[in-house]
Formats: C-alpha cells, structure tokens, sequence
C-alpha cells in the first residue's frame, strides 16, 4: 500500500507540474498583450510596464519566467481579472463554494436515486421494471442537459410557477457571507427569518441539483447495473446459493459487496463530468459559481480569469481523481497492481 | 466462467456476418441504427431536402406558430422564427452542422489517434511513460472545458469548435488505442507472428488491427455521441456555430429570447439533439452486446 501510494503521489506531482506548464502558457498562448494577459491590468504606462517586466522576469529567459509564474501562484498573486480589476484569487475564493455545493447535492442524488434503480435494473433485467429503467436511463444519458433545463423551467417556473428558475436565494433575503456553502451559511446565521430563508434556498437548489444529477445517475445506473449483472455471474454468487443462502443474503453479502466496490472509483471519474456539465447547469440557472464566471470570462475576452478558472478547476479535479483512486485502492487490494 | 456450448450447427460465418446477425437480433440497436442512417443522409443531403431556403427571411410570417396550431401553415410545419425563417428548413440544414460535423470529428480524432496509440503502444520504456502521463493530464481535464479554453485561443466558430473537440476527443481515443494494443500484443499469435520474422508494421497492420476494430468502433460511437452534445453545448454558449448558421444548439440560444412566446422553437431543435443522441447511444449500446455475444460463441 505504501509503495503503491508514493507512487500515486508521484504521479499527481508529475500531473500537476505538467498542468502549471499549461497554464503558464496559456499566458503566452493567448491573444493580446503579454504583460496585460499576466498582469490583468487593462492600462499599462510606459514606466509601469517596465516596472512589470522585471517583477515578471519577462526580460530573462522562459524558464525563470516559469519559476516566477510558480513563486506567484503559491504565495497568492494570480494576477488582476480584466473585468472586474479585482483579485482572481479573491473572486475564485467566493464563487467556487456555489459550485462545490451544487455539484456535491448533485453527486449524493445520483448516489441515493442510480444505485438502488441499478441494482432493481440488474436483479430482474428482462422484467418491465427492468427493462424500463434501462430505458429510461438511456434518455437520461442522451439528454443536452442546457436543453433538459430549460424545458425543466419552462414546465415548472414558466408554467407552473412553483419553483423559482435563477440565483441562489430570494433577494428578499440577505445571508451574512461565511463560509459561501449557501445551507451552512443561512444554519449558521444569526437571523430571525432562517427557516424561510432556509425553505427558499432550497427550493432555489432544487432544479438545478436535478438537471446536473440527471447525467451522473443515469451513468450511475448503468454502471451498477453492468457490475451486478456481471457479478451475478460469478461462481461465488452459485456458490453460496448452493450454500443455502437466499437472494437477499446473497445479494447483501456477496453481490453488493463486489459490484460496489468500483463505484468508489466512479466518484472520481464522475466528478469531472460533473463540473463541465455543472458550467452549463450554472449559465441556465444564472447559479453564481465558477462555471458561469468562467464562461462570462470567455464572452469578456478575460484571459487572466480563464487561466486562473483552468487551474482552479483541474486541480480540484485532479486531486478528486486521485484521492478516490487511493479510497478505492484501499478497499480492494487487486487495484494496488499495476 | 465455462458454459456449455453446443455446436448444433455448423458456423463458418465470417465475424462481421456473425456480429450483424446478433445485432440485428435487438430491436433497440435496429431502431437506432435506421434513426442514425437517416440522421446520415439527411446531413449529406440536406441542401436538396429543405422546402425553403433556410435564410430567406420572409417578413410576412414572421414567428408562425407550427402548422398543429391553428394559426400555423400547412407550408410551414414547424412554423418560423422572429426572422421569418421556416424552422424545419433550418432544423434540416442543422443537421449537417450538428450531426456531420460531429461525425467529421470523430473521423478526425480517431485518425490522429490511430496514429499516435499505434505510436504509444508499440514504443516501451522512457518514451512510453512520459507520454502516458501527459495522456493522464489531459484525460483528467473536462472535455468540455479544454474545448473551450482551445475556443478562447482560438476564437470562436463552427470550424474552430471542431478542431478544438477533435483535440479534447484525442486523449480518450489514444488512450484506448494504446490500451487496445498493449492487451493485443501480450497474444500468443502475436509472438508466433513475430518468431516468424514479423516486424512492427507487419504486426500492427496484419494482426492489431483487424483485432481492435471492434473496440475502435465501439470508442466512435461513443465519441460521436459526446462529439453532438458538445457542438450543440457550444453552439449553446455562443462559441460554436455563430449567427446564421443554423446549428441546432445555436437554434436553441436564438429562440431562448422567445421563450414564452414560441417554446416550440425551444423544444424541438431539443428533441432533434435528443434523438440524435440516442439513435447513436442505441447503435453503441447494441454493438457492444452484440460483440460480446459473437465472442461468446
């Protein structure tokens, strides 16, 4: 176990290198102005310039260059956003809990609603129930989640009203900001309106935690159903049936234990689907997370913001990645190989 | 696990007979398969399929319900847009841009990946490992969002947004090739092959790849799959397609504006994403199970 986690360590050092090599050129990459594009400042004088093209090392060579791009990002410094003139790290600090949030309530759903439908799915795979289920889990998995969305607000914001179709909370709310988990934040606060505060944001979180889970349980659903029914086939599931054991013992003790297994893995892997598809839930639902400042930040031509919202986002991936690997590596010692 | 297997007939069928036979067994995979041929045809011929020119703005009929309705047009059965377009015409011309250029990319990428798995699979040592590492990175990057941080540098537009699909498609594709190649090396035939006096080419071109095929078709149609929802995501975004193309996910951020006015015009360039989607899903869900049953009998 110790060896195989250096070795994964190694290699998530190594990946993260290479992805502040990328950013660092993304620097370059992009169109305009290198010292703006570094920098994030939109007017630049001519003894300023001079000024940023030493604190940039711009004058030396490409790998001091890098050395002080590295240096700046570890001690904070990622630069100015073009559109704001504020601190990305400041910004990034306030928007990534709306993100982290939505996506976590979706990831816990399509736990809770695609692990039971697989395992029903795979228990009778020719049944009706069965076989609906798949069915319905292969539209999910083809659904534009923009277009899945809105038709979701269409039916139950536009036409119903039921539910409310942008933001986070009411405006007629006013939550004191601490730790940018909306839930936390309103349980937290000393307020005397916290339970309807708490009933408003909820029904603000409703819609989108739908529409992002529905992919997640749909590839949920599908997965479980394949193991199980993989599993299933197994000679130890004949075995302690020959044993005596009925379904659900078997089911329990044996079938579960070995097709879920993998499933740890899945969070992972799902978590990266998950932020793509949650900057998309987020431009619908107007969600204030970084998905939407990343694509505003394309339409604004914000290229400090953009590298910043790359980094953010692919080491929170990364270290998700690799953190379930060694969850997952943990529980079943056949994964440490190789 | 070992089944019985009776050979109650003689079965010379060539693989490919053999994988047809079990695929047309699904009535799913059928279903798919006719929706995707069609999907096909209709995006190469689109320009001799549409009942009006899909950019000729009439300004008589302009946001025409669809002809269901009782104000729509019989001429016009999904009605137009608030430019006065008729909607089907476009929907149709869509098609090449959401569905062909989806699968051009796909074409794109699974070429460049041959080439580099085939590069990465038969090099051993330093090489190999590095660039198993640099394949990782970018496997864990959204596809999503290296599409679009290439869009940012690139600019945005139809043609951009495929190659900038077609670079976030690679990494999976030579992933899987080299994958694919590693598994099919360690084969017995293979080192039979090469104690004959085999060399790599010999062995890529005679024995890997008319035994990866399968899974190569497989890795497509999964990829085209993705390749539809991230045109159409993009377009969505406004960094796709740009405005008169008729790109179905542009369709839809066009008409969002008209939301209450016309949700038609919202639902069915949808519908036609959703459909698309699925017609490619099916055909991958049905090979897949149709390999596996070839390959267990």
């Amino acid at each position: 176990m110790t060896r195989y986690l250096f070795r994964r360590l190694f290699l998530m050092a190594f990946v993260l290198l290479a992805l502040s090599i990328l950013a660092f050129s993304l620097g370059y990459l992009f169109p305009g102005d290198v010292v703006q594009n570094l920098s994030g400042l939109r007017q630049i004088d001519e003894n300023q310039r001079q000024q940023l093209i030493g604190y940039y090392h711009l004058d030396q060579n490409i790998l001091q260059q890098y050395m002080a791009f590295l240096s700046r990002i570890a001690q904070g410094d990622w630069g100015l956003s073009f559109a704001s003139q504020q601190p990305l790290l400041q910004e990034i600090k306030l928007l990534l809990p709306a993100t982290l949030e939505l996506a976590s309530y979706a990831l816990l759903l399509s736990f809770i609603v695609g692990i039971p439908l697989g395992i029903v799915a795979a228990f009778k795979p020719d049944s009706l129930v069965g076989k609906s289920i798949s069915a319905i889990a292969m539209v999910g998995y083809s659904l534009p989640i923009f277009w899945w969305g809105l038709l979701l607000i269409m039916f139950f914001s536009l036409a119903l009203g039921w539910l409310p179709s942008a933001g986070r909370i009411g405006v007629l709310y006013e939550i004191p900001h601490s730790s940018g988990f909306m839930l936390y934040d309103i349980l937290q606060a000393n307020i005397n309106y916290r339970r309807e505060a708490l009933y408003n944001a909820m029904l603000h979180l409703l819609l989108p935690t739908i529409v992002l889970a529905t992919f997640p349980t749909t590839v949920m659903v599908r997965f479980v159903r394949d193991a199980m029914l993989n599993v299933w086939e197994q000679n130890y599931i004949k075995t302690a049936r020959a044993k005596g054991l009925n379904r659900g013992q078997v089911l329990y003790r044996h079938g579960l234990r070995n097709a879920l297994l993998p499933v740890i893995r899945q969070i992972g892997l799902q978590f990266s689907t998950l932020i793509t598809l949650a900057m998309l839930t987020e431009v619908i639902f107007s969600w204030p997370g970084i998905g939407r400042w990343l694509i505003d930040s394309i339409y604004q031509r914000n290229y400090p913001a953009i590298q910043a919202g790359l980094l953010v986002i692919s080491t929170m991936v990364i270290t998700v990645n690799m953190l379930t690997e060694i969850l997952h590596a943990f529980f079943n010692p056949l994964a440490r190989r190789g | 696990m070992s089944k019985f297997r009776l050979y109650l007939e003689e079965n010379n069928r060539s693989p490919v007979k053999q994988l047809w036979r079990e695929f047309k067994r699904q009535h799913s995979a059928m279903t798919g398969l006719v929706l995707f041929v069609s999907f096909f045809v209709i995006s190469l011929l689109a320009p001799f399929f549409t009942p009006h020119d899909p950019y000729l703005q009439v300004d008589d009929l302009l946001l025409l319900p669809p002809s269901w309705n009782a104000a729509g047009l019989v001429q016009y059965p999904f009605g137009t847009d608030d430019l006065g377009r008729d909607l089907l015409s476009r929907m149709i011309k869509g098609t090449s841009y959401t569905f062909g250029f989806a699968l051009i990319t796909v074409a794109g990428a699974l070429l460049m990946g041959l080439v580099l798995g085939a590069l990465a699979g038969m090099s051993k040592g330093v090489k190999s490992s590095v660039f198993n590492h640099i394949l990782d990175l970018a496997l864990t990057i959204p596809s999503l969002l290296l599409a679009i941080i290439i869009v940012a540098i690139i600019g945005p537009g139809l043609l951009n947004t495929t190659w900038a699909i077609m670079l976030a498609l690679l990494p999976q594709f030579v992933h899987g090739i080299r994958n694919a190649i590693d598994e099919e090396l360690k084969q017995d035939y293979v080192i039979a092959y090469r104690l004959d006096g085999a060399n790599n080419w010999h062995v890529l071109t005679r024995l890997i790849l008319p035994n990866i095929w399968e899974k190569l078709t497989i890795m497509a149609t999964m990829a085209i799959s993705t390749a539809i929802l991230d045109i159409a995501a993009l377009g969505f975004l406004g960094f796709g397609a740009q405005a008169p193309l008729s790109e179905w996910g542009a369709m839809i951020s066009d008409s969002l504006d008209l939301i209450y006015l016309a949700p038609s015009s919202v639902a069915i360039p949808g519908l036609l994403i959703l459909t698309a989607v699925l017609s490619v899903n099916l055909v991958g869900d049905g090979l897949k199970t149709a390999i596996l049953k070839r390959r267990q009998n």
